[in-house]
């Protein structure tokens, strides 16, 4: 104030179209911010769930690996269950086939299956019923038979049959099947 | 906020009060300068509708608008110090309104008529209130730093005059052409307004009471002045120009158009400065020098006949310069807004 006896009165540069103007671009502006903020928390909770999935799909890999793992363990398991059975229905079959041999006359004591033997004890009233009835039928199984006897006070003999399947000789005659 | 007053122009409006009319000066100014000006008189006193309507049409194009008024009051001055003891030496200024310039100078102007001019004006507002003394310093600003000469503002109801001396004001004087009608005026158009006005009453000079002839009395005081010989080196006072002045020149046709009238009314502007120099040499309070030049600041449109009183009756060489108040005032208004 050099000259004037007076101080100008306070001049506002924010008019009422100034702030109506200034209102408009803040809320775009803030729009702007917002829609930006909002952008980057949902590229930051995208990159997260990102990394979360890659973990989680590592997991499931390792898991799926596992679980092929297991599933060639079970597939063995099961095949040697499967085995297993087989052959517990080959020496049910056996077993049966066994005691349908032995004729009525003679009486088993002790009977003893094993994979290549068979040992059989019992009585029998003589000799020839056990060669003729049961040392027959097995030696046309077993490839090696051997029988010995020993009295019994009551007259009738008791008897031990040891029977051997050769495994050379097994193998030989399963040869020709399985190429069948 | 800054950037903000920057994005936008300034205005300036300038009143100028002046007989029964009211100059209207509008500046539009942005950072290349005065883009466009405009200037109306309107045939009042006081702030009608008109008035109103064409200040605000300009000013509502920007916040930064500025009302400027010429001091019209008739209890205004200036003296010659700034410092506040001296200032009592010359006058009572309790019930004034006062700023130093350039702290050589005070002007000063009534309390009451400044809080009355901004009363008139409080529907459209004021920013500022110049002096004319302010006006006069700043239009000769080129002139008043030089050898002691006097600066005369004549306006349509006053006439300020000053004596400065290298920039120094050795003397002033606020003189009213008529009786103070501005101020009786709007006491008239505003019946409502119980506001006691403190017109100053004793610094004007009413025309019916001075006597020419008693001035023209104490012109022979200048015999005394030894510098006066000094005059006889100039030739012919009608003649003498000053290159660097704006003269306003008439034509003889134009000077056979004017009517007795305005050359009654230069005649007792001239009767009114010349009592004021008479005052000048006489009051022992100022330091008085002796008068070779005088500058002419005419907002009227005075005749030939001034200038030729004072080469012709008091020896001086006078130099008329025309002067837009309403620009001038402007001018100081850009001043206070831009620096």
């Amino acid at each position: 104030m050099k000259y004037s006896y007076i101080k100008p009165r306070a001049k506002n540069a924010i008019t009422p179209e100034v702030k109506l103007v200034l209102t408009f671009f803040g809320m775009t502006l803030l729009m702007i911010l917002f829609t930006y903020a909002f952008l980057l928390f949902k590229d930051y909770a995208f990159e997260r769930d990102l990394s979360e999935i890659k973990r989680d799909s590592a997991s499931v890999k390792i898991k799926l690996t596992q679980m092929k793992e297991q599933i060639v363990f079970i597939e063995k398991e099961n095949a040697l269950a499967q085995g297993v059975q087989t052959r517990n229905l080959v020496l049910k079959d056996s077993i049966t086939n066994l005691f349908d041999l032995v004729p009525s006359r003679i009486t088993l004591s002790q009977a003893k299956l094993d994979k290549n033997s068979l040992i059989l004890q019992g009585v029998t009233p003589n000799k020839d019923v056990y060669n003729f009835m049961l040392q027959a039928p097995l030696r046309s199984i077993f490839h090696r038979t051997y029988s010995s006897f020993y009295p019994t006070e009551n007259g009738w003999l008791s008897f031990v049959s040891t029977n051997y399947i050769d495994e050379e000789s097994s193998t030989q005659e399963e040869e020709p099947i399985s190429e069948n | 906020m800054i950037f903000f007053e920057s994005l936008y122009i300034k205005v300036f409006v300038n009143i100028v009060v002046g007989g029964t009319e009211t100059l209207v000066y509008i500046e539009s100014y942005s950072g290349k300068g005065v883009t466009s000006l405009r200037e109306e008189s309107f045939d009042t006193l006081r702030v009608n509708e008109k008035m109103a309507t064409f200040i605000e049409k300009y000013a509502d194009e920007t916040p930064f608008c500025y009302v400027s008024v010429l001091d019209y009051s008739p209890s205004q001055g200036a003296i010659p110090t700034c410092s506040k003891n001296k200032i009592s030496e010359y006058r009572d200024m309790s019930d004034s309104e006062y700023k130093c310039q350039d702290s050589k100078w005070t002007n000063y102007t009534s309390k009451t008529d400044l809080y009355e001019t901004q009363r008139h004006y409080q529907e459209i507002g004021v920013d500022f209130i110049f002096s004319p003394f302010s006006v006069l310093a700043h239009f000769f600003k080129d002139k008043i730093d030089g050898r002691v000469a006097a600066f005369v503002l004549v306006e349509e109801d006053f006439i300020s005059f000053a004596v400065f001396s290298k920039s120094e004001l050795l003397y002033a004087r606020r003189m009213a052409m008529k009786s103070d009608h501005i101020m009786e005026e709007f006491d008239a158009s505003d019946a409502t307004m119980d506001l006691d006005l403190d017109l100053d009453i004793d610094d004007a000079i009413d025309l019916d009471s001075v006597n020419v002839s008693d001035d023209m009395d104490s012109l022979d005081d200048f015999g005394d002045i030894e510098d006066l010989d000094s005059l006889e080196d100039i030739d012919e006072f009608s003649e003498s120009q000053d290159v660097e002045e704006e003269f306003y020149q008439e034509t003889d046709e134009e000077l056979e158009q004017e009517d007795d009238e305005s050359f009654s009314e230069d005649y007792q502007r001239f009767s009114l400065v010349q009592s004021s120099i008479s005052a000048f040499y006489k009051d022992d309070k100022y330091e008085s020098e002796f008068l070779e030049n005088i500058y002419i600041a005419d907002a009227v449109g005075v005749t030939g006949e001034l200038k030729r009183y004072f080469e012709e009756e008091m020896y001086m060489n006078a130099y008329v310069r025309r002067i837009s108040l309403g620009a001038e005032v402007s001018e100081l208004a850009r001043l206070e807004v831009l620096s």
